[in-house]
């Protein structure tokens, strides 16, 4: 009772009067654990969490435009609308262009944001992924390893994490950057890998202790076999939610530094480099053009927020909802 | 403590060492090398661009050219070890004591650890004072949002953990999602729309200072002015302030008050917050002594982990509202290509943040007592 | 924070002026997400004054929140005292009180020592702060004058040079040293009623014995009551002299700690200490309470026990049955075998208990019992 008690003191939602509940069964006062395996009941809990599912939704949503988007309503860089007849002001959405139009050039704002979601979403996710490889390698090795080469790699992620990495991010794009897609991907995975690397390093000293661990070395199973099979999937869930933290930080990082004419080069269109001349038509009062592309990129960044803190919950094998 | 302090000092020397490589690798690794900017540039002769080399030092073996940035070779010693590095004689100064030493104890004057950061390819001046100037806008604006950034995310974090599940903790749960979804370079040009934009127009949108009222910031007549008119200089400022302020502080404030109410909540579900209240505490004395007090210590190292996206920030921030301070100089450098102020920013935000880092340990080891020393 | 209790209906009136304590039908649910659990359920208890009592029971059995109802220390919501409960604390009715008039009684006239004496202590401040801090809200004096008090109480628990300890913080004690800390602030106001949750549970059992050893001592030389709650029964033994046994959030028995203890009449307190291995019981099979503790979503409809109980018949599946009087002067058992009813099967059942105390094999009986009971 004490335990239930604690979560009851502070704990409207007492899981462990649930769990109680759970295990004494309805019937028979008998003990009765469903057993399912870890994904199926993963699946279980993401389900229940409401954010999450329509995070997904949202994300999916995003992906079929970025797919299927730029194919209905192909974006060319080199044709201007009208070039005959240019409005300084834009438009305001209409029923023809419900996102408006731009100032300048009369592009239409919805074509625009429909093919930038390619490139954003191709950056956002594809960095990420380079930067959890990068990050899983250099924390196992750091964390298994151990010793002077654990010291050199973690005082490596210290002097990376010190620096302003927004700051480096845009002074290599421009060096190094071009304005090519791949590049900038490139640019954003190298420095994304840090917190990875500090997770999974972490995570192996700490796993590395345990005890099945310790009885996997005892019964002469090797090294690698060890990684892979008891280690990393234990690390799997805390990485899957960091990763989802990079998607969402990189989207806005590479929307930012194009919106400076620093990233992606405008001929492939991105939810930041759309907005490069957006300001100097403030007196205009040019609302609609910065407004949804920002909107695009806020739906994203919260979506794959409410991804991750679903798959918090649900791949957390200590709740049992 | 004083081992603690001088421990904690001595792990940042290795980190502040890898700062300086990665900075000047930066350089190095500059497409076409250093001088590349002049290549495109017609107006530069080839004998202008041997004569940059010689005076950057660039015509030497890469670990002397770095060790004389650094300041710890003198670059008056051309004598090298296997034709690349520095020898042993070049690493003491001409007074006899080693290079790296401040000036006034007989070091050299040269490098960055002597504030020699060189000078900008764009305008000839010195990197240190160009740093300089900018640095006190920055500090302005920096210096504000964190005062607001920290108050503001207190009370919202405290009362939506002591006010669980009410109107006000749902509030603030829906501001801090969509408030850490906002790019904050989106949310200032949104900003600017509403506030600056034909509609409303009530705050200025851009500088720091009205350019009709007053001389530019940082000059010697600004300063006659300032102190002629100083309430007038202030609130001018103070109403250039608002629009940045509140636009680098959002998502800090969105991020900080989730974590604080965290971690307000978990101090007030532990047992010795039970204790006190049995102790028949009245429930602001447990909540604001005891619960906050512990609360506060991990949001103490949180706060010290995220200075350098308050740099970050400012960075954003300046470029959307032309702040004329670091981060302005930051993007117009690297527009330009100009090494040596970007080589002198990052060098000292980086610096900057390794300090921060530093005090939010001691200050971490000062305030819990279970922290040995 | 939400300590605001419903102002419940008419009460009853004062119990004697001898009597401390006076626990009346006292209810306390739990609502939470699938339902409302009765952690306690119509518990009904009295201490007079410098006495002392135990409270012993499983995980579950509801005696941890007894005493934090008693000390209004729960959250409501979630919990709920059910109105009609009634606690009487030194003549005035405590769980209807405004939670400042509350306040001033707690820490003050009734203080609690928690299992967990590390967490239970909070860590950045220093022990004699955490000690003078009560002094001076209760006592009304200077931080110099509850200083010194907090120096006295500590020397009282036994604290070897508290001049100096009293400046220290709780992580730098043993497990055994942060326990007297907690009696001390007990301690601190002079209560009337000391309250002990597990106070041992927490420390290694050399430890126990010293703790329980200075809890009783200064129980008699300060004359407060004490409530010891506990899971031990040879805690309960060796400090009280009264004790009520909870099972599923009832009272299930109680009675002198020689009746309890040495001629239980419950079922369940039979079980209980048939399970105690003992060198009589050498060689025979370790006894267990056959089944689990009932979900409180789903507890059986008349006796909590009768699904684990060997001696259950019809009846105690269909009349929840009260605390009856039973051979033995003042001791009461939740038990249809004391009434007129169940008389037939009462000689045999403690017959039976008699047996698997002398010879240790109950358990195989139980287990017969068990199975003959399905087939039925």
């Amino acid at each position: 009772m004490t335990e239930q008690l604690r979560a009851a003191t502070t704990e409207p939602a007492s899981q462990e009067v649930e769990r109680r509940a759970d295990e004494a069964g309805p019937v028979d006062y008998e003990v009765q654990l469903e057993s399912l395996n870890q994904w199926q009941l993963a699946w279980r809990k993401f389900r229940k969490h409401h954010l999450a599912l329509i995070g997904l939704g949202i994300l999916l949503v995003f992906v079929v435009v970025a797919i299927v988007g730029p194919i209905v309503s192909p974006f060319v860089f080199n044709e201007i609308p009208k070039p005959d007849k240019l409005v300084g002001a834009g438009r305001p959405p209409s029923l023809a262009h419900p996102f408006g139009e731009t100032g300048g050039l009369q592009r239409d704002v919805l074509q625009l944001v429909i093919n930038g979601a390619r490139t954003s979403l191709l950056i956002g996710f594809s960095s990420m992924a380079i930067g959890v490889i990068i990050g899983t390698i250099v924390g196992s090795i750091s964390g298994y390893v151990g010793g002077f080469v654990d010291n050199v790699l973690m005082r490596i992620v210290d002097v990376m994490l010190s620096l302003p990495l927004l700051f480096v991010i845009l002074v290599a794009s421009q060096f190094f950057g071009n304005g090519n897609v791949i590049l900038i991907i490139i640019i954003f995975g190298v420095f994304s890998w840090m917190g990875i690397a500090r997770l999974v390093r972490s995570l192996f000293l700490s796993i590395r202790e345990r005890e099945f661990v310790e009885a996997a070395k005892a019964v002469g199973v090797r090294d690698r076999r060890i990684i892979f099979r008891h280690i990393l999937p234990n690390a799997f869930s805390p990485i899957v939610v960091s990763a989802s933290l990079i998607v969402a930080g990189n989207i806005i990082g590479e929307a930012f530094v194009s919106f400076l004419g620093f990233g992606v080069n405008p001929i492939y269109p991105t939810w930041g480099n759309i907005l490069s001349n957006a300001l100097t038509f403030i007196p205009q009062g040019n609302w609609w053009w910065p407004l949804f592309p920002g909107l695009a990129i806020i739906m994203t960044v919260l979506a794959v927020n409410f991804i991750g803190d679903g798959l918090r919950d649900a791949l957390d094998p200590r709740s049992r909802a | 403590m004083t081992k603690y302090v001088i421990r904690r000092v001595a792990q940042s020397i290795p980190v502040l060492f890898g700062i300086t490589i990665v900075v000047y690798a930066i350089l190095l690794a500059a497409p076409g090398g250093p001088t590349a900017k002049f290549a495109n540039n017609p107006r530069v002769t080839l004998e202008d661009r041997e004569q940059f080399k010689k005076a950057w030092g660039l015509d030497q073996p890469i670990p002397v050219q770095y060790c004389r940035w650094l300041g710890a070779c003198n670059p008056d010693v051309d004598d090298k070890i296997l034709g690349i590095f520095p020898t042993p004689g070049a690493f003491i100064s001409s007074h006899g004591v080693p290079q790296f030493l401040p000036s006034a104890l007989g070091g050299g004057t040269n490098g960055v650890v002597h504030g020699d950061f060189g000078v900008s390819i764009d305008s000839g001046e010195p990197v240190a004072g160009r740093i300089t100037r900018a640095a006190l806008p920055t500090l302005i604006l920096a210096g504000i949002a964190f005062v607001v950034w920290i108050a503001v995310a207190l009370v919202i974090g405290v009362y939506a953990a002591v006010r669980r599940y009410s109107a006000f903790d749902q509030a603030a749960t829906v501001f801090a999602y969509v408030g850490y979804a906002m790019p904050t370079f989106w949310l200032g040009i949104m900003l600017i729309f509403i506030f600056s934009g034909p509609g409303l127009n009530i705050l200025p949108a851009s500088g720091m200072t009205t350019t009709r009222l007053s001389p530019p910031f940082g000059s010697d007549a600004y300063w006659t002015y300032f102190g002629a008119r100083p309430i007038e200089a202030i609130i001018d400022i103070g109403r250039h302030l608002i629009l940045p302020v509140f636009t680098l502080v959002v998502v800090n404030i969105a991020g900080d008050s989730r974590f604080i109410r965290a971690s307000m909540l978990e101090a007030l579900s532990q047992d010795y917050v039970r204790t006190a209240k049995a102790k028949g505490l009245p429930g602001r004395v447990v909540t604001f002594k005891h619960a906050l007090r512990n609360a506060l210590l991990p949001v103490l190292t949180n706060i010290g982990l995220e200075i350098p996206f308050l740099f970050t920030g400012a960075i954003v921030t300046e470029t959307i509202f032309s702040w004329p301070g670091i981060g302005k100089l930051t993007i117009d450098a690297t527009r330009q290509f100009d090494y040596p102020i970007l080589m002198g920013v990052l060098l000292v935000t980086s610096i900057v943040v390794v300090f921060a880092n530093l005090i939010a340990d001691i200050t971490y080891a000062l305030v819990d007592p279970r922290i040995k020393y | 924070m939400t300590e605001v209790i419903d102002t419940p209906g008419q009460r009853g009136a004062p119990p004697a002026r001898d009597v401390l304590l006076d626990v009346r039908n006292m209810r306390t649910y739990f609502h939470v997400l699938d339902g409302v659990v009765p952690a306690v359920d119509g518990v009904s208890f009295s201490l007079g004054r410098g006495k002392t009592l135990g409270i012993v029971g499983e995980s579950g059995s509801g005696k941890s929140v007894t005493a934090l109802t008693v000390m209004r220390l729960l959250d409501i919501p979630p919990a709920e005292i059910v109105p009609g409960s009634e606690v009487w604390f030194d003549g005035q009715e405590i769980l209807s009180m405004p939670i400042d008039s509350m306040r001033k009684i707690r820490g003050n006239d009734m203080a609690m020592i928690f299992q967990e004496p590390l967490t239970s202590l909070n860590p950045v401040f220093t022990i004699g702060d955490q000690i003078a801090e009560q002094v001076v809200l209760h006592k009304k004096v200077k931080y110099k004058v509850a200083w010194d008090r907090a120096i006295e109480a500590l020397t009282m628990v036994g604290i070897p040079s508290p001049e100096r300890r009293v400046k220290q913080y709780p992580h730098e004690m043993s497990g055994g040293m942060r326990q007297r800390v907690m009696i001390a602030m007990a301690l601190s106001c002079e209560p009337k009623l000391l309250i002990a949750d597990e106070p041992t549970t927490a420390l290694d059992v050399t430890i126990q014995a010293q703790i329980l050893e200075l809890l009783k001592s200064i129980q008699q030389r300060t004359g407060s009551a004490l409530m010891l709650i506990t899971h031990d029964l040879g805690v309960v033994a060796e400090v009280v002299d009264h004790v009520a046994v909870m099972y599923a959030g009832q009272i299930v028995e109680e009675g002198t700690v020689e009746q309890v203890l040495v001629s239980p009449r419950a079922p369940y307190t039979m079980g209980l200490i048939e399970s105690i291995p003992t060198v009589e019981k050498r060689g025979g099979r370790l006894q267990v309470i056959k089944g689990v503790v009932p979900s409180p979503f789903n507890l059986p409809p008349a006796c909590r026990f009768e699904p684990r109980c060997p001696y259950a018949w019809d009846l105690c599946r269909q009349v929840p049955p009260e605390l009856y009087a039973t051979d033995h002067a003042g001791q009461r058992a939740r038990c249809h075998l004391h009434t007129p009813a169940g008389e037939p099967r009462r000689g045999p059942a403690l017959e039976a208990h008699e047996e698997a105390m002398r010879v240790g094999r109950g358990g195989r009986r139980n287990a017969m019992t068990m199975d003959e009971r399905r087939q039925a």
